[in-house]
């Protein structure tokens, strides 16, 4: 049996090429929020106005990527198969009846990287590329 | 407390509401900390929704309505009316705890025409994540997405049907409820209790309204959330402040002859289960419901519903089905003249009908779709309740005809 690094490695150059292809998301925490990995259930939960509390109990605040970019479509498509005019469908119905409201929506990718840096509840999706020792992955999304 | 003082009560908790949002709007910054701040964005929201409706039946021996708080509905010639409505939404922000909401909609209602409500308007206070409590005027949740039938960009079909949506004739009260979320298991269990007081009165044929103000509404309702599945069981009771206007209408003292007629301080029970499974492309969902009068001047009925549909690009093609049958109540008292006028009255209540529905929902942006809808209506000729302005040639089949193009911004 191979040691677990060498394991990773290797499953990690195998797995690259398609990486690339298709990147994926991940969805990222502020490092001090107290959070080492969220379920896919709860990613909805929190994106979908379900439930907005994180495992340490703290506010999730989330935050959704500009409306004119790509990542913002792709996430949703993810996370629960849906496209931008069925989400907006879906928040329309929570809107107008009293209830939560949408994710905090970015005007640029500055300003996501902004709120999870300075706010310990805030949770957004991000190319893997972007992430720094400032955030903490808590869960990937692939297709 | 008599209905006029809880009506008056319901004004002024609605004055102080909007006193309070337009405060807020004019002194926005407030005392807040500044992280929320940043975070909330705007505190001040402006939303609205709206639906331009064309539809037609082929059928001029009842008239088709949305629900039975329109007091006319569609002929076989085209009309804007059932369906087209519009409604603005103010929300402010005061803290991450505390927002207000106003809402006005305009839409063709009891009064006959399109003069706008407040349907809306309340605080709420969110003490922590998983919980609210919401105190003024508040949508009427009785059934599973009751409280949004208005807003047709958030629904599939080009109204909520009307076999089973219907006799929903409240939909606001003055009052306060409460939501608490709990995880179990995988999913998401969420309860909500409300109660309040109606201050809407309902359109009756003949140009007659019942006046609903001062009616106690309780109710609440149990979901559970996991995966694709969303369920729920409720059950909302209510109990009317005032008479039917049976007595000016007939000239006869029906409700001190036949007591059963009279609906005062009697309770009617709403009893509901729903169910939603939305895996996308994939949606289906299904809902039953049971009312239970309090009176016999209204017939105890069942009704359910079943949507099917599948998304392919932008266009989604649904398939329905939707049930209302009523149970005819029996008359025994004397004397023998109000005897027969109850039992007509009451039978005035009656539904016995299903409809099938086809169509399909066209996403042209973000926020604008088009609909297209035939609802093929089979019902007994006693089936009347359910329409206005039904003639003795009425013979329970009805084809309806709708358009509709729904938009929020």
């Amino acid at each position: 049996m191979l040691p677990r690094p060498l394991l990773l490695l290797l499953a990690a150059l195998l797995l690259s090429p398609l990486a690339q292809a298709d990147p994926g998301l991940v969805l990222v925490v502020n490092a001090r929020s107290g959070v080492d990995r969220l379920t896919l259930d709860d990613a909805v939960n929190i994106f979908m106005g379900r439930y907005r509390q994180l495992p340490s109990g703290l506010a999730a605040l989330p935050i959704d990527q500009p409306e004119n970019q790509p990542e913002k479509a792709r996430f949703y498509r993810l996370l629960v198969h849906k496209d931008l005019a069925e989400i907006n469908a879906y928040w329309a119905r929570l809107i107008f009846s009293g209830k939560t409201s949408p994710p905090h929506q970015a005007k640029s990718s500055a300003e996501i990287l902004d709120l999870l840096a300075r706010q310990p509840g805030a949770i957004a999706y991000l190319e893997r590329s972007q992430v720094d020792s400032r955030f903490r992955i808590v869960l990937e999304l692939e297709r | 407390m008599n209905g006029k003082n809880k009506m008056k009560q319901g004004h002024h908790l609605l004055t102080a509401l909007a006193l309070a949002l337009s405060m807020a709007a004019v002194n926005p910054a407030g005392a807040a900390d500044q992280s929320q701040e940043d975070v909330a964005g705007h505190r001040l929201s402006l939303h609205g929704f709206g639906t331009l409706g064309l539809a037609r039946s082929d059928d001029d021996d009842a008239q088709f309505v949305r629900d039975l708080s329109q007091p006319s509905g569609l002929t076989s010639r085209w009309s804007t009316k059932v369906d087209s409505m519009i409604g603005l939404q103010a929300g402010y922000r005061f803290n991450d705890k505390l927002e207000g909401v106003l809402q006005v909609v305009s839409r063709y209602h009891s009064e006959g025409n399109f003069s706008p409500e407040v349907s809306w308007a309340f605080l709420r206070y969110d003490p922590d994540p998983t919980a609210s409590v919401r105190i003024g005027r508040l949508g009427t949740e009785f059934y599973m997405l009751a409280d949004s039938r208005l807003v047709g960009y958030a629904n599939l079909t080009v109204r909520p049907p009307p076999d089973y949506f219907g006799p929903l004739v409240l939909s606001y009260i003055d009052g306060i409820d409460g939501a608490k979320s709990v995880p179990v298991g995988n999913g998401l269990l969420r309860g909500k209790l409300f109660t309040g007081v109606s201050p809407e009165k309902m359109s009756l044929s003949d140009g007659l309204y019942w006046n609903m103000s001062g009616s106690l509404v309780v109710g609440g309702h149990l979901d559970y959330l996991t995966g694709p599945w969303q369920i729920r069981i409720g059950q909302t009771r209510v109990r009317f402040d005032k008479d039917l206007p049976i007595n000016e209408y007939t000239g006869l003292d029906i409700t001190g002859q036949v007591p059963e007629m009279s609906v005062v301080g009697k309770w009617t029970r709403y009893d509901s289960l729903g169910v939603v499974y939305d895996n996308s492309p994939f949606q289906l969902q299904l809902m039953l419901s049971r009312i239970d009068q309090g009176s016999a001047a209204f017939e105890d009925s069942r009704a359910g519903y079943a949507i099917a549909s599948y998304r392919t690009g932008n266009v989604t093609p649904f398939l329905g089905y939707s049930r209302t049958k009523s149970d005819a109540n029996h008359f025994n008292s004397t004397p023998p003249l109000e005897q027969a006028t109850a039992a007509f009255l009451s039978a005035s209540t009656h539904s016995d009908q299903h409809t099938w529905f086809l169509g399909a929902r066209w996403d042209l942006r973000k926020d604008l779709d088009l609909k297209a809808q035939v609802d093929w209506v089979r019902g007994s000729p006693g089936s009347v309740f359910p329409f206005r302005a039904e003639t003795p040639s009425w013979d329970g089949h009805m084809t309806v005809f709708s358009l509709a193009l729904d938009y929020v911004f």
